[in-house]
């Protein structure tokens, strides 16, 4: 459905995207893991089609790159910045961005009440931005990209700076849009989001893609093992396994435990094991 | 709806809804209208030195000394000419009016008080009557200044007399010969003559009162007595003095509002791409002549309902005029054109709001200090009038004042309005170029 192929793209000296290429399914979610700088927002920005690579290409299914405005309208957008203007109510925002996709004035009408609801923001509706919660703004960014019902969504950190409440409402949306069937980049430094979100996470760091797969996959195969930690009477012991429950009951069985813990592998593990560093470093 | 009007009508309605921003775009330049209208009506222009051009067409002694009374006068700004540039430059509005000493000036000058009264004439346009009673006062004040001057010296009086009685003489003992009371005359008229000789004899060489014969020049004007003779040449103007203060007042507050425009929708362009809307923006299918187009015709339209709202305030509630509502709807257009182009440009200065604002408006400041938009061109210093020609503002309080008062002809007011619209399409042009370096792609 979205084909990024060998991108490039510097900043002066600083590579920003170093000959990234991927493709995504139709209907997949597709997570763009990455600490800040790693290059996701640039790589959205080209997926877009709002920046012109060094190299490589874009291509949207069968209909071609997204620098023509016509396949720009198959893409909806929720930039990292609060792209609304706060002296509009919430449906204003969402007619002008529908009306600038080219809706008919019925279809624009329904989306509008659709997306309101899908952001929970329908009794807000008629208030100005400037009035909503931090919360309900990444809300409103998130249904202002699926205003025109597009079948693509770049997802560019969606969750950036919100209460709980309202990262729990923006989750079950992309679950529901994932299950409408739309193909989604998701990018983000939170590593529950992925495990949660995406069928497919690609690890971005200093502009390459590490790794690719699904998050089982991942960490099969650069998460390690398991590691169960214990404080026994005799001291502190550490120990890697595959069986992580098995080594547990043997170490209770023969030593006086006074705690222990496990630690399975997840995709902070596998950034670690791939960069030598943490995701939030 | 078309695309480029629905993204005008948004920063249209963010305007009306931005209160701060509504109030100096809309409300101050009417309180600055209103405000230097009611100073205006206490100053005028009598405030500064009048510019006129003087003619010399006698070229004598005497006609060039009153030019250099003239130009070393308080009251006038003087220049010198032949008389067909004198009248291009009142008729082109350069300068209030010209004064031309016609041949026999300086002779009439020299025999004052006898003879013919010295003759000047002045050219001015008609309508401009402040100006013109003004002139007559300056002339007439400086013809007794300079008949006066010549008291003090005798000599060139002693002379005077001396001719006249020789040829009094002459003629009188030819007529009177015949007659029976000839003689008699010839005596009187000899007495006479002998003792006006004994009465200038008697004056001081350089005596440094202006006071002569017990009469002083003001006491003689009151009298009656004109010591210069002015003789109006009407000019077929094509300039005329503003109707009332808020007809210059009005123009100048417009120029606020638009310049506010400017800035207001300028920084605008920045907010979008600080804000992260113009990444929205740009991700429809719309191209980026769509942005600026609708940038473009919301700041246009903004000025052109800013300028006639304004407009028809001074209409109704001021009675400003219009010499011309067509010359003058070319003129707020082409203001329009100039100041959209200008903002595109100052929008793509800066990368933040703070720098763009602070660009802009010191742009624009720069270009309404010195072109009229904080005070009134004629009454600022020569040099300062001249420099004021390369300002926008400048153009646009000319050609506002064009279609109000000043009764431009088309062949005056389309040149500047030209210009207004180059400049309008050049800055257009720079802000779009360095606008797709700015946001890539």
């Amino acid at each position: 459905m979205l084909c990024l192929t060998r991108l490039c793209k510097s900043y002066g000296k600083i590579v920003a995207v170093d000959d990234l290429s991927l493709e995504l399914r139709s209907g997949e979610v597709f997570g763009l893991l990455g600490p800040n700088g790693a290059g996701k927002t640039t790589t959205v920005a080209m997926a877009m089609g709002l920046l012109k690579p060094d190299s490589g290409s874009v291509r949207i299914g069968d209909v071609g790159s997204p620098d023509a405005a016509s396949v720009r309208a198959m893409i909806g957008v929720a930039p990292q910045a609060l792209a609304l203007y706060d002296d509009l109510t919430g449906t204003e925002n969402l007619q002008l961005f529908g009306r600038l996709q080219g809706m008919s004035r019925e279809s624009l009408r329904k989306r509008v009440a659709w997306s309101l609801a899908f952001a929970g923001l329908t009794e807000r509706a008629s208030d100005r931005v400037k009035t909503y919660s931090g919360g309900m703004k990444r809300r409103l960014n998130l249904a202002a990209a699926v205003v025109h019902d597009p079948p693509v969504l770049l997802l560019d950190e969606p969750t950036v700076g919100v209460d709980p409440q309202s990262r729990h409402a923006i989750f079950k949306g992309i679950e529901k849009l994932r299950d409408d069937g739309r193909t989604i980049i998701y990018t983000t430094h939170y590593i529950e989001e992925a495990q949660r979100l995406c069928d497919r996470v690609g690890i971005l760091d200093h502009g390459r893609l590490l790794a690719l797969g699904t998050v089982e996959q991942l960490i099969a195969d650069y998460g390690g093992k398991s590691v169960v930690s214990a404080e026994t009477a005799d001291g502190a012991i550490r120990i890697e396994t595959d069986e992580p429950m098995a080594e547990i009951a043997r170490v209770q069985q023969k030593r006086d435990v006074r705690s222990i813990r496990m630690d399975r592998p997840d995709l902070e593990r596998v950034f670690l094991n791939l960069t030598g560093r943490h995701l939030r470093d | 709806m078309n695309r480029v009007a629905i993204l005008a009508l948004k920063d249209l309605k963010l305007l009306y809804r931005d209160k701060a921003g509504l109030f100096f775009t809309f409300g101050f330049p009417l309180v600055f209208s209103i405000f230097f209208g009611i100073i205006f009506a206490g100053i005028g222009e009598g405030s500064s030195k009048m510019r006129i051009v003087v003619v010399d067409e006698d070229h004598t002694d005497g006609s060039r000394a009153f030019v250099n009374l003239l130009a070393e006068s308080e009251e006038l700004d003087v220049e010198e000419a032949d008389r067909a540039t004198a009248a291009d430059l009142v008729r082109r509005g350069k300068r209030v009016a010209y004064v031309a000493l016609p041949k026999g000036f300086g002779e009439a000058r020299e025999r004052m008080p006898w003879g013919a009264v010295p003759r000047v004439e002045t050219g001015i346009d008609p309508s401009r009557k402040a100006e013109s009673g003004m002139l007559r006062g300056v002339l007439t004040k400086y013809g007794f200044e300079g008949m006066t001057a010549g008291y003090p010296d005798p000599a060139p009086m002693r002379r005077q007399v001396t001719a006249i009685r020789t040829e009094l003489l002459n003629t009188t003992q030819e007529k009177t010969a015949a007659s029976n009371d000839g003689a008699t005359f010839l005596s009187n008229m000899t007495m006479f003559l002998d003792h006006l000789d004994t009465f200038l004899a008697a004056l001081p060489s350089a005596p440094d009162g202006t006071r002569h014969g017990g009469l002083a020049s003001d006491e003689r004007a009151s009298g009656g007595f004109a010591p210069i003779r002015i003789e109006s040449v009407p000019i077929a103007s094509e300039r005329a003095t503003p109707t009332n203060p808020y007809a210059v007042s009005f123009p100048q507050g417009i120029i606020w509002g638009v310049l506010g425009c400017a800035a207001t929708f300028g920084l605008s362009l920045v907010t979008e791409r600080t804000r992260g809307t113009m990444v929205r923006l740009r991700s429809a299918p719309i191209t980026r002549v769509h942005i600026l187009a609708g940038k473009a015709g919301a700041c246009f339209t903004a000025t052109v309902a800013l300028t006639t709202a304004l407009l028809a305030v001074a209409y109704f509630f001021f009675s400003v005029r219009p010499d011309s509502t067509f010359k003058l709807a070319i003129a707020v257009l082409s203001i329009a054109f100039c100041f959209v182009g200008i903002m595109m440009f100052l929008s793509v200065l800066g990368k933040t709001e703070q720098a763009a604002g602070g660009i802009g408006w010191a742009v624009l400041m720069g270009m309404a200090m010195i072109g009229g938009g904080m005070v009134p061109v004629f009454i600022m210093p020569k040099w300062l009038q001249n420099i004021s020609d390369i300002s926008p503002v400048r153009w646009s309080i000319l050609v506002m004042e064009g279609g109000i008062w000043r009764g431009f002809t088309f062949g005056e007011l389309l040149p500047w309005c030209g210009l207004l619209v180059g400049t309008g399409i050049v800055a257009f042009a720079a802000g779009v170029v360095v606008f797709r370096r700015v946001e890539g792609g």
